[in-house]
């Protein structure tokens, strides 16, 4: 039986339960979260401190590729700890806190990127039109080439980068940090359904995005090629 | 078993890699090499998106003290000690959120190793006070030579952070009569580690907002 803010989690590798598994393992002697919520709702500063260790990465992490600017990723960061910790004494367990947490740092990116933008965005309009009425579009006739063996830490988060915000944030929150679709429509305010279709429409236009990347390096190696052959027939 | 086209399997290849896999579409995959390479370079891109975590790095130390000063200048974190350390701390923690974030300068690295290792000494010093406090004479020469400098730019927020100097002064002041009377208390000098921290960031923001002035 599944408790109320006890989300199961998809690991990569192994079998973990609980929210606290999308956060920094407790060591022996540390203060276990649900005591670390209990306290900070008291306004125990270590508490708050405990909360923060424990999920600072992960929040620190999604605003960063989000924004892909570190400045604006620590303030993005301290503003989301900021209004988490002034409601703490309303949390009561409903959802896993990490969720909660999360709803508020996606919330805040996602403000911040509307006043960049200078225009209001619901969850559709941060993605690209053309994608949002038929099916993933498919390069029929280019040549049969696939990724595999090509995509590697640095290439892969450069195309992540390149997203619109409402892809990459489920991308980011689905494929790298682990959450469920069930979550992520908890933390987005969107539909399970939706957050599957925004997933599936991240991951072909990384792929497109990955294709473009080996073609423009293939390229690039021919051009290379040819000029280092050219120079060896003048010599 | 009918098989169905590929415009037919692009339209279920969202439900295939959330897990549904029907007969047709299975046979679809197995026929037509395209749309296997579509899946194969899909199934590709969600086994590496963990490796994107791998390496993430934690958010800087200041983004906590800030959000912690913050925090208790609302009131919304109480802080526990004999001394009632929330109405004596310096309170400018506004002003962090006011003045631009802090280039850390070399300068000041170099005060909050020395802060660091300051507080990592040997209990056995914490008799000796000296060597810590001697820390404050840093500190003392590096606002000497950073007031006066931010004092030429004449800067709108000057006065702001000469008062905040002020309280911040007052504040180690306090730390450091606690740690006199009590060598041995940790709290004790762990706010006493806190305020030199406070000023060498003051100190900072004061060097920053110098340069961009200038």
């Amino acid at each position: 039986m599944q408790l109320p803010g006890q989300l199961t989690h998809r690991s990569y590798g192994c079998v973990l339960t609980g929210s606290v598994a999308r956060v920094r393992r407790t060591e022996p002697g540390e203060m276990p979260e649900a005591e670390a919520i209990r306290l900070a709702q008291q306004g125990d500063a270590a508490a708050f401190e405990r909360l923060y260790r424990l999920h600072s990465r992960r929040v620190y992490s999604l605003c960063l590729r989000m924004v892909s600017n570190v400045a604006e990723a620590e303030d993005l960061t301290q503003e989301a700890f900021l209004q988490l910790f002034r409601k703490i004494a309303t949390f009561r367990g409903e959802s896993a806190f990490s969720t909660w947490l999360h709803r508020l740092a996606v919330n805040v990116v996602l403000m911040k990127l509307r006043k960049k933008s200078g225009n209001e965005m619901s969850l559709e309009q941060v993605t690209e039109p053309d994608e949002e009425a038929g099916g993933p579009r498919r390069d029929f006739g280019a040549p049969d080439l696939t990724l595999a063996g090509s995509i590697d830490r640095v290439n892969l988060q450069r195309a992540v980068e390149q997203l619109p915000p409402g892809y990459k944030t489920v991308f980011v929150l689905h494929d790298v940090q682990g959450y469920e679709h069930n979550e992520i429509a908890e933390i987005m305010g969107c539909s399970i359904g939706n957050s599957k279709s925004q997933l599936h429409k991240a991951r072909v236009r990384l792929r497109e995005l990955l294709h473009e990347a080996v073609r423009a390096k293939a390229r690039e190696e021919r051009k290379a090629a040819g000029t280092a052959s050219g120079s060896s027939g003048e010599d | 078993m009918s098989t169905m086209e590929c415009n037919e399997f692009m339209e279920q290849l969202g439900p295939w890699m959330e897990g549904e896999r029907h007969g047709s579409a299975r046979a679809h995959v197995q026929s037509c090499p395209e749309c296997r390479s579509f899946v194969t370079d899909l199934e590709a891109i969600q086994a590496a998106a963990p490796t994107l975590s791998i390496a993430d790095p934690e958010p800087p130390a200041r983004v906590w003290a800030v959000l912690r000063n913050q925090l208790v200048d609302e009131g919304v974190i109480r802080e526990q000690s004999g001394i009632d350390w929330q109405r004596d701390r310096p309170r400018f923690a506004g002003l962090f959120t006011r003045v631009p974030r802090p280039a850390l300068a070399g300068a000041y690295l170099t005060l909050l190793v020395l802060l660091g290792f300051g507080l990592t000494a040997p209990v056995m010093q914490q008799t000796q006070p000296a060597p810590t406090f001697a820390l404050a004479a840093e500190l003392d020469h590096a606002e000497q030579t950073t007031v006066s400098s931010f004092d030429s730019s004449k800067s709108p927020v000057s006065a702001d952070l000469h008062e905040n100097l002020e309280i911040v002064d007052h504040y180690i002041a306090l730390c450091e009569k606690s740690v006199r009377e009590e060598p041995g208390n940790d709290v004790a000098r762990e706010y006493l580690y806190q305020a030199y921290q406070q000023k060498a960031d003051l100190l900072s923001m004061i060097t920053e907002r110098g340069d961009s002035n200038q």
